[in-house]
């Protein structure tokens, strides 16, 4: 650990890093080895790899119960789930389907797989999520799907998205990557809407190297999703229902997300405590807020996310780029918004004022397995110092820029 | 000739366990907990890791290609070389072939044209191409069979003279060669699969192979792996990760390479032997390679000379736990929703057709031993003999089985 006591320290302008290892915003929870290994001997021993194999069904059954769900239908990745549930649920013939452009960063490339047109809509200022108040004005004769996206703290707005999709007759789907964990009005989330949609993937909670899964109470869904990630096939030769692929997940991704299931409970408390530290350490510093999580709903804690204040002395971009260079590895929240890159595939024009503000004020501080609460200490006070010295930093910044 | 003693008409089974098609290689226990020891050390589970470098660079020596880039699985590289290729409306392909060749063009909005086989080789017949090449065809995918090739070169100059582009399917050929030179080295671009039937296993996986720097680019771009090289402009991406899970398995399996190709050649060549004694049973070999992998012990059933046809043949076998099975079966143009979008091919594809109702696949691979293929060759030479008594008692035992 480097500590810095004046700004030439900092990596910035040249100093030493003040780790030397990066600190990411990635879960990477590492499961216990001997637990991953007990799993892995169950399919080694029976010399089946993938293709539905037992740890799949184990775990496809451990993660229904987990959601309070009937069905649970696990894939290669979050990404496949949804390209593969989308057009599975869209109404036939209709060729939109409403998202947040305030999310995950392939959300409309999965839209246009599926060839749908993304219709982004805009999110709420207090939950960084979509509404049916910001979905509504979106939808029209050609709405196939509503998309209710989670955001990483906290929930979209579940029941008037429930609602909105029952009085207009059109499928509600869940992105609750971001959910895992939590509980709403009682219920697990993975039970709403006609169905939501999971990852697997290293850097979310429950780490299966990669791999994504569907929970749905919808038996016809689950049966022919089932069939769908195995390229459609019931049985050895039958090719029963159209547009499948090869999504199914690996015995050992699968072998993977069970054991990190046996640790979930002791992770979610790391999580709360690193929640905590920061909670506790960004108090006092003004121009940072912290989003806080509603404790009520039991959340996985797994990531932070902080608002940079117009009182803050440097900007969301400058900041960011000070804690990347001591391997800090901060990031952007959602930054560009989806309606602002380029896409190559038809959608829907649309302005999102809130989304463009909102867009510029949020940062995922470093969090997950790789980071203790000593780094958490460090790197807080770290953005105490720049606080404490911007306007030295920001002449010196300047500078460079000149150069 | 008595019928007593088939496992069909209540004898024991000739063994214990069932035996099936799959190549099924996988590494020893010892070195599986080595290598995933290893990951858990590193905590670097996926995003273009440490193995998945190493991976790619072995490949890429092994193959002597400029760019092996791992993917999930080869249906998904397939979707995503279709895309990046820049491919517009249709593909020629062979009908005889797995599903995922004609489901990749779906997904990539491309529509297939169904090209017949060549009956001897069973590879795609050169001669009809041409036929078939009109202004919306962009491009030829070529499948190479059963360990063979499907003539890369005399496809190369019909593409070239054609102005259409050229890529291969070759999840049957890692480590095949064609006069010296490994498949992979054709056309713009070819495709592995990495799936456990295949002779290189990663439990799912696949990987595509260019020598096309600018397609590379766009391809790891596509992909959505950190660190794999500077981005470039792509229509759309995917999550086509391979895991540090799948890239070590794959690294073991390709470490392996030599000796179980000489475990196929040597049990390849015990049922070629014996096969050549059975009338009515033709072995299909590797057609068109200077080395094969000898990955798919495929015959040809010509009910006349040997007695049963392949239906007979299969449910004799499989109560034996000898799992063989019809392959491919049956022809693309048959299958869902081809057969109904496209019924133009029904009644063109004759080849293809009698090759589904006469091909059946019988185990080779980690899980045979040249005693196992010994037994199964004896099974199908008394299955000969005592055809005729098997009709009978087999029409009995369906009628049995039907009421």
């Amino acid at each position: 650990m480097v500590k810095k006591s004046n700004i030439a320290e900092l990596a910035i302008f040249g100093g030493e890093r003040m780790f030397s290892t990066p600190k990411p915003t990635s879960n990477l929870v590492r499961p216990d080895f001997d637990k991953f290994l007990g799993y892995s001997k169950i399919f080694f021993e029976r010399h089946q790899y993938t293709n539905d194999g037992v740890l799949v069904k184990q775990l496809e059954q451990r993660l229904a119960a987990f959601h309070q769900t009937e069905f649970c239908v696990t894939f290669c990745s979050g990404f496949w789930a949804l390209a593969l549930t989308i057009p599975a649920l869209a109404r036939p013939g209709k060729n939109e389907i409403v998202m947040p452009s305030f999310t995950y960063r392939r959300m409309a490339d999965i839209a246009a797989w599926t060839r749908l047109k993304p219709h982004f809509c805009d999110v709420e200022e207090d939950t960084l999520a979509n509404s049916a108040a910001t979905v509504r004005p979106c939808i029209n004769a050609n709405t196939a799907l509503i998309m209710g996206v989670h955001p990483i703290v906290n929930f979209c707005d579940i029941d008037g998205l429930v609602d909105l999709a029952k009085e207009k007759n059109i499928p509600l789907l869940f992105d609750s990557v971001e959910s895992v964990y939590e509980s709403y009005a009682g219920r697990k989330i993975g039970c709403f809407g006609a169905a939501e949609i999971f990852s697997l993937g290293a850097s979310k909670l429950v780490n299966g190297f990669e791999g994504g899964y569907l929970t749905t109470n919808d038996a016809q869904l689950a049966e022919r999703l089932a069939l769908m990630r195995d390229f459609g096939f019931r049985g050895q030769d039958n090719i029963v229902v159209p547009g499948g692929l090869n999504a199914r997940l690996n015995e050992t991704h699968a072998a993977m997300a069970l054991a990190s299931m046996d640790d979930l409970e002791d992770q979610v408390a790391r999580n709360r405590e690193r929640y905590l530290a920061y909670k506790r350490l960004l108090a006092p510093l003004k121009g940072i807020r912290l989003l806080e999580f509603d404790e009520s709903h039991r959340p996985g804690y797994k990531n932070i996310v902080i608002e940079i204040l117009d009182d803050w002395p440097l900007s969301r971009a400058d900041t960011v780029s000070i804690l990347n260079a001591e391997m800090i590895l901060a990031r952007a929240y959602y930054t560009p918004p989806l309606h602002r890159k380029r896409m190559a595939y038809p959608h829907v024009p649309v302005e999102l004022p809130v989304t463009d503000r909102l867009a510029e004020r949020f940062v995922l501080p470093p969090c997950g397995h790789l980071v203790s609460n000593d780094d958490i200490g460090e790197i807080v006070g770290l953005m105490r110092f720049i606080s404490a010295n911007a306007a030295a930093i920001k002449a010196r910044l300047n500078q460079q820029g000149a150069q | 000739m008595s019928t007593t003693d088939f496992a069909l008409f209540g004898a024991a089974p000739a063994f214990a366990e069932p035996l099936s098609v799959g190549q099924l290689y996988f590494p020893s226990w010892e070195r599986y907990q080595e290598a995933f020891r290893g990951i858990f050390e590193r905590q670097y589970y996926t995003e273009y890791g440490p193995l998945n470098q190493q991976l790619e660079q072995k490949l890429q020596q092994f193959l002597g290609v400029k760019h092996a880039i791992c993917v999930t699985n080869e249906t998904i590289a397939m979707m995503m070389l279709a895309d990046a290729m820049g491919l517009t409306g249709k593909v020629i392909l062979p009908a005889f072939a797995f599903i995922a060749s004609a489901q990749s063009l779906s997904w990539a909005g491309l529509e297939p044209v169904f090209c017949d086989v060549d009956p001897d080789t069973h590879q795609i017949a050169l001669d009809q191409i041409a036929a078939l090449i009109d202004k919306d065809v962009s491009a030829i995918m070529g499948v190479h069979l059963w360990g063979g090739a499907c003539a890369p070169k005399a496809l190369a100059e019909l593409a070239k003279s054609h102005g259409v582009q050229l890529y291969f399917d070759a999840a049957h050929a890692f480590g095949c060669a064609v006069d010296g030179v490994c498949i992979g080295n054709f056309g713009r671009a070819e495709v592995f699969s990495f799936h456990e039937s295949n002779i290189l296993n990663a439990t799912e996986g696949g990987c595509i192979c260019t020598n096309d720097d600018e397609l590379a680019a766009r391809l790891r771009t596509m992909r959505s792996s950190a660190g794999a090289g500077k981005p470039v402009e792509v229509t759309k991406t995917v999550n086509g990760r391979m895991s540090e899970a799948q890239c070590a398995i794959a690294l073991m399996s390709l470490e392996d390479f030599p000796s179980n190709q000489k475990n196929n050649e040597t049990l390849y060549r015990i049922y070629e032997a014996q096969l050549a004694t059975i009338p009515g049973l033709r072995l299909v070999k590797p057609s068109g390679v200077s080395f094969s992998n000898y990955q798919y012990l495929v015959c040809q059933v010509d009910e006349r000379a040997y007695g049963l046809s392949q239906d007979m043949l299969i449910a004799l076998l499989k109560a034996e736990y000898v799992n063989a099975r019809r392959y491919f079966y049956p022809g693309l143009h048959r299958t869902i929703p081809y057969a109904q979008e496209l019924p133009q091919y029904l009644e063109r594809l004759h080849n293809t057709d009698s090759l589904s109702a006469l091909c059946i696949q019988l185990p080779i691979g980690a899980l045979v031993s040249a005693q196992s293929v010994e037994r199964i060759c004896e099974i199908l030479i008394r299955a000969h003999h005592a055809a005729t008594a098997i009709h009978s008692r087999y029409a009995e035992f369906s009628l049995v089985n039907a009421g």
